[in-house]
């Protein structure tokens, strides 16, 4: 699991595009440094001094992989598949590997804060309730949580105390995990945690300020979600709207734990967050439209769709466009990664995207099984489809030309008649 | 005096607009109409093909051919033309705003200049589709209401370039054979309709609806050139078509 700078040499040593006029949207080596090796090195170096310091001596570090995955019936070549699998995933070289697991290790000991803000706390259970989990979802289940209220042990004053006290001893150091909007109604009131009845929006700021990195898991702490739909009664707003300090956006609904342990991972490798897309999302997750990569995408190609559930199309997996799939509007991996221990995903089960892992999906993408060219527009006074309101303006547009054009003819024939009638004044009035 | 012809004293030609104008005009019909249809599509698949008859419920629904998805390829041809229909109209689009300033025949911007007495003018003209009375003159230029009429639908018809635009450089991961600098022009210039309309959803019925309105200035456009011929009897029709107009004005000659 060790020491791969033998191995240096397959990496590639530039990874500059062909035209330099344009920047690289995507650095395999992280914006590290151009030379790969040095990459390696600093890379290394770090993993070393995490090691010291969160695992007490080297039976220590070298065992806990194995106690915890052990328990849970993984064997050492499942986790080593898996590793395999996320150095894939986080577009990262091939060498990165041993790095990765070194890194996975490492984040099962490093200072957690994970705080719930108003959701469903559906990214929570995602994680910790699956039956056959993969070693993402143990490595999530195993992380040294300091604070997180669905599972702590602690209560009242005496969770509110370890919060405090995680934040003062690892400053800088621990990892913020938020799930949930915040509301900022009425001062943060519409949401209150703990004895001493503070607001989630107080929680939020305190420990934003010293966190090593924040994370907002879920398209709740992403973007609102759900509660800062409209018309957003408690005016709910994502995490990165508390803060000043940058935000990893991990949306979807839940947020596949992959994702969450790929961006941990990577910050434990590299110290600092990934590229992100202009929505604040890693861009290795989030890089790729769903529909661009779905299984079901020929059958879109060719014109082959469901048209009501259960039809002839549903059973031949047929394109899902016109029962309202979102995944033209959406970017996440699931198509790649999938959900439910890498089972499955919507378009998979047979029903479409939702397009959750976009902002204000639950006002944008909605009618969710309709196409979206169902979808209502707003104007003011007018809500309509597209169609329906454009189809009511064309008629009127036609009867408006239809009343003109008899308008016109009846007026024409009318002014005949006068003209015959009055020759001499409008000859006067050429005159003039 | 060139524009006029001397056999006749009353009735005079005046040349309106020139090949490359009247090129454009086509192309833009033919791409419009081709953009429509297909955009429909798009939007709403009503079309099946390579369909067992059993998913045609509805008579909207036709079945086309029976076969595998291997033989069927129709979303893909639907969105390639609705691609070549849009690039079409993109073109002549600039075209026409280059032409809006630098044409050395008609210019457009000459219809707005001076601006007062062009709009106290394209409002006579308002006034005399209703009144059918005072007809103001028309000269070798663009009369300001249409000039007016022209704009607006120039506008919608960049809108709807933006929007598809935005729509297209989804597909885009950065890359293109043409260089990583198109998507990132794409998206550049394309952007901010992802915040004026809610998304890329919002984009898409914003694209959708716009359609709409084109379609009502299509036959807005037939109807009122349909009408001037009727009303002024000046030819106002053929100009599209030769390029020239009659007019019964003697100020025509400057």
């Amino acid at each position: 699991m060790r020491n791969g700078n033998k191995k240096t040499r397959h990496v590639t040593k530039t990874n500059k595009p062909s035209d330099s006029n344009t920047p690289p949207k995507w650095d395999p080596l992280r914006r590290i440094s151009d030379n790969s090796a040095e990459v390696l090195k600093k890379v290394d170096e770090r993993l070393d001094s995490l090691e010291k310091e969160y695992f007490k001596d080297k039976g220590d570090k070298d065992g806990n992989m194995g106690n915890i995955l052990g328990f849970h019936g993984v064997s050492r070549r499942d986790f080593l598949k898996w590793t395999a699998v996320l150095t894939s995933t986080l577009m990262l070289p091939y060498v990165f590997r041993q790095r990765v697991a070194r890194a996975a290790n490492i984040l099962t000991r490093t200072p957690f804060i994970w705080l719930d803000m108003s959701d469903c706390m559906g990214n929570t259970e995602a994680f910790i309730r699956t039956a056959h989990p993969t070693p993402a979802e143990i490595i999530l289940n195993y992380v040294s949580v300091d604070y997180m209220e669905s599972i702590m042990a602690a209560a009242g004053y005496q969770a509110e105390a370890r919060r405090v006290e995680t934040i003062r001893k690892h400053k800088g150091k621990y990892i913020l995990v938020v799930e949930g909007s915040i509301p900022t109604g009425l001062g943060g009131k519409f949401l209150t945690i703990g004895a001493k009845g503070e607001t989630g929006l107080k929680i939020t700021k305190e420990a934003a300020r010293d966190a090593g990195i924040i994370i907002a898991i879920g398209n709740c702490a992403s973007y609102g979600g759900i509660p800062a739909a409209s018309p957003n009664p408690t005016s709910a707003v994502p995490v990165s709207s508390v803060t000043h300090r940058q935000v990893i956006n991990i949306p979807a609904c839940p947020a596949n734990p992959v994702n969450v342990v790929g961006t941990l991972v990577e910050y434990i490798l590299v110290g600092k967050a990934p590229d992100l897309d202009n929505l604040g999302r890693p861009l290795w997750a989030y890089g790729g439209r769903l529909h661009d990569n779905c299984y079901r995408r020929g059958h879109f190609e060719a014109g082959e769709f469901v048209r009501r559930w259960g039809d002839e199309g549903a059973k031949k997996q047929y394109c899902l466009y016109m029962m309202g799939c979102k995944g033209p509007f959406t970017w996440n991996n699931c198509t790649t990664v999938e959900y439910n221990q890498d089972l499955s995903f919507p378009m998979r089960a047979g029903h479409g995207c939702i397009g959750c892992s976009q902002p204000a999906f639950w006002d944008r993408m909605s009618p969710f099984e309709k196409p979206n060219a169902e979808a209502k527009i707003f104007f003011p006074a007018v809500e309509s489809t597209a169609d329906g309101f454009g189809l009511g303006l064309f008629g009127a547009a036609g009867a408006g030309i239809a009343a003109h054009a008899i308008y016109s003819g009846v007026k024409r024939e009318r002014d005949k008649h006068k003209e015959g009638k009055g020759k001499k004044e409008e000859g006067k009035d050429k005159k003039e | 005096m060139k524009n006029i012809e001397p056999a006749n004293n009353d009735i005079k030609m005046i040349h309106r607009m020139t090949v490359i104008k009247r090129v454009i005009h086509w192309a833009l019909f033919l791409a419009l109409i081709n953009n429509i249809i297909t955009g429909f599509y798009i939007a709403y698949p009503f079309l099946m093909f390579g369909k067992s008859p059993i998913q045609a419920y509805s008579p909207s629904i036709g079945v086309l051919s029976t076969g595998e998805t291997y033989q069927a390829f129709i979303m893909a041809y639907v969105r390639y033309f609705h691609f070549i229909g849009a690039i079409v109209i993109d073109v002549a689009f600039f075209v026409w705003l280059y032409l809006a300033f630098f044409s050395l025949k008609e210019p457009l911007y000459k219809s707005f200049m001076p601006f007062g007495d062009k709009m106290n003018e394209a409002f006579r003209m308002l006034k005399h589709y209703f009144t059918l009375k005072n007809k103001p003159e028309t000269t070798r230029y663009q009369d300001p209401f249409n000039a007016i009429i022209f704009t607006f639908f120039h506008v919608l018809i960049f809108l709807q370039m933006v929007t598809g635009f935005q729509m297209y450089v989804s597909s885009f991961t950065g890359t293109s054979v043409i260089g990583g600098w198109w998507p990132w022009f794409m998206h550049f210039t394309t952007d901010w309709t992802l915040f004026v309309f809610g998304g890329l959803t919002g984009v898409t019925l914003a694209h959708l609806f716009i359609m709409w309105i084109i379609m009502i200035f299509i036959i807005y456009h037939i109807y009122t050139e349909v009408w001037r011929s009727v009303m002024w009897k000046e030819g106002d029709i053929l100009i599209p078509f030769g390029g020239y107009k009659y007019t019964k004005n003697n100020i025509e000659a400057e």
